[in-house]
C-alpha cells in the first residue's frame, strides 16, 4: 500500500493539509492524483500564524506545495478493508479466465519471483502485486498480451524485490 | 539494494521524523514510497525547549517526502528517561518555543548588524526556510 493510494482511499473524508508556507487548509478531499495535487471542498484556510481565516467553497492545491496532510484515523482501517475485499475478488477473476491465461500468469509470476528476484523469493513478487489491487489487475490484463506486458511487470517486480528483502 | 537505502527496514517501527521547518513527528511508520512520502500512525508532534518537552496527538499523518530531513528509529523503552526531560503542557511549550525563536531571531539580527558594520553581508539564515 503506497502512501498515495492511502490518500486516494481518503476521498470524501475531511483532511487537514499544511502547505510548505505554513498555511493550513481544512476541507473534504474530493480528488487527488499521482502528483498529490488535490481538490478540496468546503475549505477553511488558516494563515501561517493561525490568526486569519478564510472560507473557500472549493480549491485545488498543487501537490508540490504540500508539507503534510492529517487524515482521519479510520482511513487506515478502510485501507485494510479494501485490501481484503480486493484480494478474493482478484482471485476469482483469475479463476474465471481461460485456463491458458491463468496458467501463464501463474508461471510467469512464479518464475519471476524465484529467479529474477532471487533472494526475495516467489513471495516477494506476489506479495507486492497483492499490495495494490491495481497492480494485479494490470498484470492479469497484460498476461494475454505477452512480451511487453511481462517486461513491464518485471520492472515492477524488480522494485518489489529489494523492498521485500530489506524487511526480511 | 538498487538504490534503496533501506526505508523498508523501518516499516511498522516507531520513528521520529524531522521536517525542514524543524518540527518533529513521532509515530509508527506504516508505508512509504520512493519519494520518502511516509504515513505515520498514532502520530504525536513533539516540541523540545531546553530540558522540557510536550506532545500533541495528531492521529494518522501523511508527510510529503520533500520536507523530510531525518528519519530516526525510536526505542520506546528509553525514549524520554535518558535525558531526564520534563513533560509540560502544550500551551507552555508553544509559548517557550515562541520565546526561544524570538530570542534566536534577535541574536541573528544583532549578528547581522555587526557583520554589516564590518563590511560583510550575508543572507540571513532566518530567511532560508521561508518557503
Amino acid at each position: 500500500m503506497l502512501p498515495l493510494s492511502l490518500l486516494r482511499t481518503g476521498q470524501g473524508h475531511q483532511i487537514m493539509v499544511e502547505l510548505k508556507n505554513g498555511e493550513t487548509y481544512n476541507g473534504y478531499l474530493i480528488n487527488c492524483d499521482n502528483w498529490m495535487n488535490i481538490n478540496l471542498r468546503n475549505v477553511i484556510r488558516t494563515s501561517k500564524d493561525s490568526d486569519k481565516f478564510w472560507k473557500i467553497q472549493s480549491c485545488y492545491i498543487r501537490g508540490n506545495t504540500i508539507k503534510y496532510i492529517s487524515v482521519p484515523d479510520e482511513i487506515i482501517d478502510l485501507v485494510v478493508e479494501e485490501e481484503q475485499i480486493s484480494r478474493p475478488h482478484n482471485l476469482s477473476k483469475g479463476d474465471n479466465t481461460t485456463g491458458r491465461g491463468r496458467g501463464r500468469g501463474d508461471s510467469n509470476r512464479g518464475g519471476r519471483g524465484g529467479s529474477t528476484d532471487g533472494r526475495g523469493g516467489g513471495g516477494a513478487g506476489r506479495g507486492r502485486g497483492g499490495d495494490s489491487g491495481r497492480g494485479r489487475g494490470d498484470f492479469s490484463n497484460r498476461g494475454g498480451r505477452g512480451g511487453r506486458g511481462r517486461g513491464d511487470f518485471s520492472n515492477r517486480g524488480g522494485r518489489g524485490g529489494p523492498f521485500q528483502n530489506n524487511t526480511a | 539494494m538498487s538504490g534503496n537505502s533501506g526505508l523498508g527496514d523501518e516499516v511498522d517501527k516507531k520513528l521520529i521524523v524531522v521536517l525542514r521547518d524543524g518540527r518533529k513527528f513521532i509515530g509508527m511508520m506504516r508505508t512509504f514510497d520512493q519519494f520518502a512520502n511516509i504515513v505515520l500512525q498514532d502520530t504525536i508532534e513533539r516540541i523540545y525547549v531546553g530540558d522540557c518537552y510536550s506532545d500533541k496527538n495528531l492521529g494518522v499523518f501523511f508527510i510529503r517526502g520533500d520536507n523530510v530531513v531525518i528519519l530516526g528509529e525510536i526505542d520506546p523503552d528509553r525514549e524520554v528517561q535518558e535525558k531526564k526531560l520534563k513533560k509540560v503542557s502544550w500551551d507552555e511549550i508553544t509559548k517557550a518555543a515562541a520565546l526561544e525563536k524570538q530570542k534566536k531571531e534577535e541574536e541573528e539580527l544583532l549578528k547581522r548588524k555587526i557583520m554589516t558594520e564590518s563590511g560583510l553581508t550575508i543572507d540571513s539564515i532566518l530567511n532560508i526556510d521561508d518557503f
